[in-house]
């Protein structure tokens, strides 16, 4: 259940009103299988961008991205929906559920996608809300859950088809302290099932509490790597 | 993503919309009902009207009459040596020529019946389809057989209600009497009234009577024939007081030898001068008639259609800007492009299928009031005299024209989807991701 990451030379740019904006400037990062990476940075740093060419939900302007050595650049748009669907969880800062979904079918949904039948959905969907600790929860929709309770649907559906890599926008930035700290302590289980996960964050505490390493992004380039608080 | 998911996801999706999902499938429906009503009328059209115009025994009988308008060149009396004439024209077997007596009403003790008298050949009538009941075929001139309707006439029954057969009077062997108005020769008289007073006798009717007896009652056949009273030819010459000796008939049924001949003589017959009547030629101007109005009903079908897809489209594209956030999700968990585009139109084609079945609906009961309204019709204009057989239907929906509607709904919902559907599908996740 896990997977290596491995980042060369990777560039973003947009063009901005006419102006070309480089949001990534040249990123090399290796990430070892198991292996948990806070990124840092603020605004506008280019860490969500990072995040985002990785779980393949964007395409970079140069460069590259391998998981178990096979180059993302090479997938078609299809390719890249298989492999969102199977490899990678994702979870945001703003939780993204559909709100018209009970926390249990918003958990099936990548399973529905993923062409499972209904009984094993139910099954899988039921065991990933039992992990995080929503088992009584199940019929809620999101309106009727807090935002540590949703945030922690969003992890069961990242979990629920067993992912390689985790990829982690701000997942405590809409959060107290309190339920981020819970939130963290999953994502640590994760990793404990030998889960990669890349995370990024602002807040120096969570990165410390959960990272092997921390890297520091500023306008888009890597200006430090250093160890994190999780040996 | 198995099927059924995809029909759970997208019966759920319409689920959240159902007041818009009612009002544009509304469209659909009234399209699809103009459509499918169209059709049905040239369904019914083909199946019904040919058959019952060919229940008149008259697929194989042309109507003659002379023609009326002098200049044209054509013969202008129908004679013993017309008749002949058209005798021997290819394909025809017979001709039976008429005499319209100017009856004003048969008379047996005080009961009175307005039914009308015609004088044939009666040696011809069964080579005509005509055949008893009962009794005989009249072989004096001072004798006459009943249509089979006739009876009940005179007992006050209405021939064509097409109701159960009311009391029939027996009147075979009886004797009834029939009136005959004499109208003033109106060409004469006309003159005379322009130029100067004429004498009042002539502008008044003559009255003449005579005793008839009857011998027997025919089969049915068709309307116009059950409600006529036949005698000889020269019978109503007489009672018409003509005394020629070269009489002058007013209509003949001339019989040809298949279906097929009859335009072909008719068309010879035309050539000739006469004013020629058919099935065949009732059903060419009753197919131009309903081409009109199945032109109408598809133009206002097709424009509906064109109008419930734009709705169609226009709903689609709202829902998915409205659900673009719930689009970068499922792309973030994993669906393909082509999996969210199967499920818009799959909600496309839902719209368009229940508004298939909406307008099947609406359609089959607008047939079928159509048809009794129709029928009614029918039935009023044949009191004036036309004939046409009562329960006629104009618009028949076979279960494969309905199927064909609902799928051509479905078609026409997808087609109306593919827009709304590819836009959603080639839709950037993380520009969706962000929509609020």
């Amino acid at each position: 259940m896990s997977s290596t990451v491995e980042v060369t030379g990777l560039t973003k740019s947009y063009t901005m009103g006419g102006e070309p904006l480089l949001v990534l400037r040249g990123i090399d990062l290796a990430m070892r299988p198991g292996e948990v990476v806070c990124v840092m940075g603020p605004s506008g740093s280019g860490k969500s961008t990072l995040l985002n060419i990785v779980g393949g939900l964007d395409r970079p302007t140069s460069g590259a991205v391998f998981v178990d050595g096979v180059s993302l650049d090479s997938m078609d748009d299809e390719q890249l929906a298989v492999y969102r669907r199977e490899r990678v969880g994702f979870v945001f800062q703003s939780f993204n559920l559909i709100p018209t979904m009970t926390a249990q079918d918003n958990v099936e949904l990548p399973l529905v996608f993923a062409g499972i039948d209904k009984d094993t959905r139910r099954h899988r969907a039921a065991a990933a809300l039992d992990k995080v600790g929503l088992s009584q929860r199940l019929d809620h929709k999101p309106t009727e859950l807090s935002g540590g309770e949703q945030q922690r649907v969003a992890i069961a559906r990242a979990i629920v088809n067993s992912p390689a890599i985790v990829l982690a926008d701000e997942p405590t930035g809409n959060l107290d302290t309190a339920t981020g700290h819970e939130i963290l302590l999953l994502m640590r289980e994760m990793n404990a099932e030998g889960r990669t996960l890349l995370i990024t964050t602002h807040d120096r505490a969570v990165a410390e509490s959960v990272a092997h390493r921390i890297v520091h992004l500023l306008d888009g380039s890597v200006t430090e790597i250093e160890q994190g608080g999780n040996l | 993503m198995r099927a059924r998911d995809l029909i759970f996801i997208v019966f759920s999706n319409l689920r959240r919309m159902k007041l818009r999902l009612v009002l544009t499938a509304l469209g659909v429906v009234i399209g699809t009902s103009a459509i499918v009503l169209m059709v049905s009328l040239g369904i019914g059209l083909q199946e019904n009207v040919t058959q019952s115009l060919g229940e008149l025994g008259a697929a194989t009988h042309i109507q003659v009459m002379a023609g009326g308008e002098p200049g044209i060149g054509g013969p202008e009396r129908l004679d013993d040596r017309a008749i002949g004439d058209i005798s021997d024209l290819d394909h025809v077997q017979a001709v039976l020529p008429q005499v319209m007596v100017q009856a004003q009403d048969i008379t047996y003790k005080r009961q009175s019946t307005f039914a009308s008298v015609t004088g044939v050949p009666m040696d011809d009538l069964p080579t005509f389809g005509y055949a008893l009941a009962e009794g005989r075929w009249p072989r004096d001139d001072d004798e006459i057989v009943l249509g089979a309707s006739v009876p009940e006439m005179f007992a006050g029954g209405d021939p064509f209600s097409g109701g159960p057969a009311g009391p029939r009077l027996d009147l075979i062997g009886k004797r009834v009497a029939v009136t005959v108005m004499k109208m003033p020769d109106m060409e004469a008289s006309g003159k005379e009234v322009m130029v100067a007073e004429g004498p009042e006798s002539q502008m008044e009717a003559a009255e003449t009577k005579r005793r008839l007896t009857v011998v027997g009652v025919l089969d049915k056949l068709d309307m116009q024939t059950d409600s006529t009273a036949f005698v000889t030819l020269k019978a109503a010459l007489d009672l018409n007081g003509v005394r020629s000796s070269r009489p002058v008939y007013d209509t003949a049924v001339v019989k040809v030898d298949s279906p097929d001949a009859v335009a072909g003589v008719e068309k010879t017959l035309t050539s000739r001068g006469y004013l020629t009547f058919s099935a065949v030629s009732v059903r060419k101007s009753l197919q131009a008639v309903f081409m009109v109005i199945q032109g109408v009903l598809g133009a206002l079908g097709g424009i509906a259609m064109i109008v419930a897809a734009l709705g169609i489209t226009n709903t689609m594209t709202m829902s998915i800007y409205e659900r673009t956030r719930e689009i970068g999700i499922m792309k973030a968990v994993g669906a393909s492009n082509r999996q969210i585009k199967r499920v818009f139109l799959g909600e496309a084609a839902v719209i368009g299928v229940l508004g298939g079945l909406g307008g099947l609906a609406l359609s089959v009961s607008g047939a079928a009031l159509a048809n009794l309204f129709v029928q009614s019709l029918v039935a009023s204009q044949s009191m004036s005299g036309g004939a046409m057989p009562q329960n006629t239907t104009f618009f028949v929906i076979p279960a494969s024209l309905g199927l064909f509607a609902i799928a051509f709904a479905a078609g026409v919902g997808l087609l109306s989807g593919l827009l709304p559907a590819v836009r959603a599908s080639n839709l950037d996740p993380l520009i969706a991701l962000r929509h609020e």
